[in-house]
């Protein structure tokens, strides 16, 4: 609500209610504040909530399978991936904008598909999986500049800010596709929180259980990285939020395991309050939004890369 | 009966157990690997119905092996694990775990997990996905609760548990998921001898009253020959002696399972043979050393006059301060 009445100008409440209410469902009278609140302002809140939610259960499903809360998408190359077809494909002008989001998820699909190729030896070890999933990260990032710096200098600019993820000038043409996306998923997601109660046990256990963990693990691990890859496409890579939003879930609710609605509410909030505060901080200008995430994100991806000596080691096999 | 240091008779080896009626669980030709290192070679393997079966055996000779590849964690490298005649890995390992339980030596419980939550999920191979919690599920689990005496910690975290109630709790969950066959390594390792006790009971008004067929791995010989109905003697993956232990533990025995010189008598209330230094030290030291039978060889026939503090339960005193000595 807040985030709808705050911008550069500020609408009152009640204002913003009626806009939205007419602008959206062609309720009441059309009021001066329709322009900002219900066009600008609504959608592009709508697609933060959105982005934040993928990324928040995406971060939950990849940190559970790898026991291991660094290994997020955003971390380990999945987003990267993502990132790297995308600018490839604005800066050699493949494909219109509508089907970005769609090479989008090839990319983190294929970078994903990668860093477990490489990773595997006669088995999986999480630890091994982060080490070369950040080595691709690193690398993807590399191709992305490389792509940045060929490319035409306009096109360069715009990818720059898409890279840095941001919502701005973003709205329902981005949020409608996620939306669905994630209502069809939802089944997914469904079966993903009951499966995370034996995953989340040893391996010897869980197999005794009769889990097929090798299945089990592989279907979330790709929910994960399509959910990721996918809210990637929408606002760009918003980095840190698949790392964050679980691990403040599961602290708030101190459940056995990430629990996933709690990562997706946290990870929507996330975004859409340091997408307001991009708006505001600097007003007028405009940050783009990944880089409140990334401000606050890195600190504690630090502290996490100083204590995970003990906890890596833990982290049983992955995927 | 005066505990005196008379051996048994020596018997021979007895052969595969039991009559040749069609046992549930039975390993064929058993061959069982680790990468390049083979830990069971050619292994065949009755475990009797309703009985209960203990595998003893030195650190590393593979027992855990042997059990996590009867409860199909571990893929033999040749031959076949066979449940009710059927090749394990032909059964959904959802239908495997409606009749085989299976505790590690090692399970490892989610951060910030409930003791309640843990055992629950022992149902998971009752569950449906349209139906996730029922009646039945209820009842086994408050069942299993009871039975390990855990009720009381339900809502703790597992974490905060000592070894004691943690490793009654990880029982708990192998209980609430009452299969017909339960496997269960090392149950006893990290409790006290009164816990020990206590487990080793359950283990065997479960197999009286419920007419649960029980496999065991123990480290302690005395437990081992008092509690099993059926006792499996492994040594470097190789199975040295099976069948009743009145009829196979002998100081022999001991001395080539452990290599440790030892009389075996009587057990003063039980009558089961009981062996004086036949405990292996701390049953963590060595996993790893793959030093089979390298136990302390200094050994000194012990007979036993240890202090008796309550029925049942001097057999194990005595053993225990032969082991320490
Ligand atoms: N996961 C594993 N990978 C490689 N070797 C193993 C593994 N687990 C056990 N071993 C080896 O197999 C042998 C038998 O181990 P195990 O069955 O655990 O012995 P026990 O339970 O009798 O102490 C040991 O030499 C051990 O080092
Ligand atoms: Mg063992």
């Amino acid at each position: 609500m807040a985030y709808l009445c705050v911008g550069e100008g500020f609408v009152a409440p009640a204002g913003a209610v009626k806009a939205v209410l007419h602008t959206q469902w062609g309720l009441g009278p059309a009021t001066p504040n329709d322009l900002v609140v219900g066009t600008l302002r609504l959608p592009r809140m709508t697609l933060g909530l959105l982005v934040g939610a993928a990324f928040g259960i995406a971060g939950a499903l990849i940190q559970t399978v790898a026991r291991n809360p660094l290994a997020s998408p955003d971390i380990i190359g999945v987003s990267q991936g993502a990132s790297a077809v995308t600018v490839g494909a604005m800066t050699y002008g493949i494909g219109s904008f509508t089907v970005l989001p769609y090479l989008s998820v090839a990319g983190g699909l294929t970078a994903a598909a990668l860093v477990y190729v490489f990773a595997w030896r006669g088995g999986l070890h999480a630890a091994r999986f982060v080490l070369i999933g950040i080595g691709f990260a690193v690398a993807l990032r590399s191709i992305t500049h490389l792509f940045l710096t060929k490319g035409d200098y306009l096109v360069a600019q715009q990818a720059k800010v898409w890279m840095t993820g941001s919502l701005n000038g973003r709205g329902w043409g981005e949020a409608a596709p996620l939306g669905w996306a994630l209502l069809v998923l939802l089944p997914g997601v469904l079966w993903a929180a009951r499966a995370q109660r034996t995953v989340s046990l040893d391996d010897d256990t869980a197999t005794a259980l009769g889990v097929r963990l090798g299945r089990v693990r592989l279907g979330l691990a790709s929910l994960g990285i399509v959910l990721a890859s996918m809210a990637t496409g929408a606002a760009g890579p918003v980095d840190f939020v698949a790392l964050l939003a679980p691990q403040i879930a599961r602290r708030m609710t101190r459940t056995a395991q990430i629990p996933l609605l709690c990562s997706a509410l946290t990870g929507a909030f996330i975004v859409v309050t340091a997408d307001l505060l991009a708006r505001k901080l600097f007003a007028p200008t405009e940050l783009p939004v990944g880089v409140l995430t990334a401000a606050v994100g890195a600190p504690y991806l630090i502290h996490l890369l100083l204590s995970s000596g003990g906890r890596g080691r833990k982290g049983g096999t992955a995927a | 009966m005066t505990a005196s240091a008379s051996t048994m008779g020596t018997s021979p080896e007895a052969g595969p157990a039991g009559p040749a009626t069609a046992n549930r669980l039975t390993a064929h030709q058993l061959t069982l690997a680790y990468e390049d290192r083979t830990v069971v070679d050619g292994l065949d393997l009755e475990i009797p119905d309703g009985e209960v079966t203990v595998i003893v055996g030195p650190n590393a000779c593979g027992k855990s092996t042997l059990l996590r590849a009867l409860g199909r964690l571990l893929r033999p490298r040749g031959g076949a694990v066979l449940l009710d005649g059927t090749d394990l890995a032909r059964i959904p390992t959802k239908k495997i775990a409606r009749s085989v339980g299976l505790l590690p030596q090692t399970p490892v419980a989610p951060e910030a997990i409930t003791v309640a939550d843990l055992v629950s999920r022992g149902r998971q191979p009752h569950q449906h996905w349209w139906q996730q919690w029922s009646a039945e599920d209820e009842r086994a689990v408050t069942d299993a609760m009871e039975r390990t005496d855990v009720t009381a910690l339900a809502d703790r975290p597992v974490d905060e548990l000592s070894g004691g109630q943690r490793q009654r709790v990880w029982i708990a969950m192998a209980l609430a998921q009452e299969t017909d066959l339960l496997l269960l390594d090392e149950p006893t390792t990290y409790l006290d001898i009164s816990h020990q006790v206590d487990v080793l009971d359950l283990v065997r008004q479960l197999n009286h009253e419920r007419g649960r067929t029980v496999v065991a791995v123990l480290h302690d010989l005395n437990q081992a020959a008092r509690y099993a109905d059926h006792l499996i003697a492994m040594k470097t993956g190789r199975i040295v002696a099976r069948g009743r232990p009145e009829d196979i533990v002998t100081a022999e025995l001991v001395h080539e399972v452990f290599g440790l010189e030892s009389a075996v008598v009587p057990d003063p209330v039980t009558g089961t043979p009981s062996s004086s230094r036949a405990r292996l030290g701390e049953p963590r030291r060595a996993e790893r050393g793959g030093a089979c039978g390298a136990g302390p060889k200094r050994g000194v026939a012990e007979a036993g006059h240890g202090p008796k503090r309550g029925a049942g339960r001097s057999g194990a005193l005595l053993s225990r301060a032969g082991a320490r000595g």
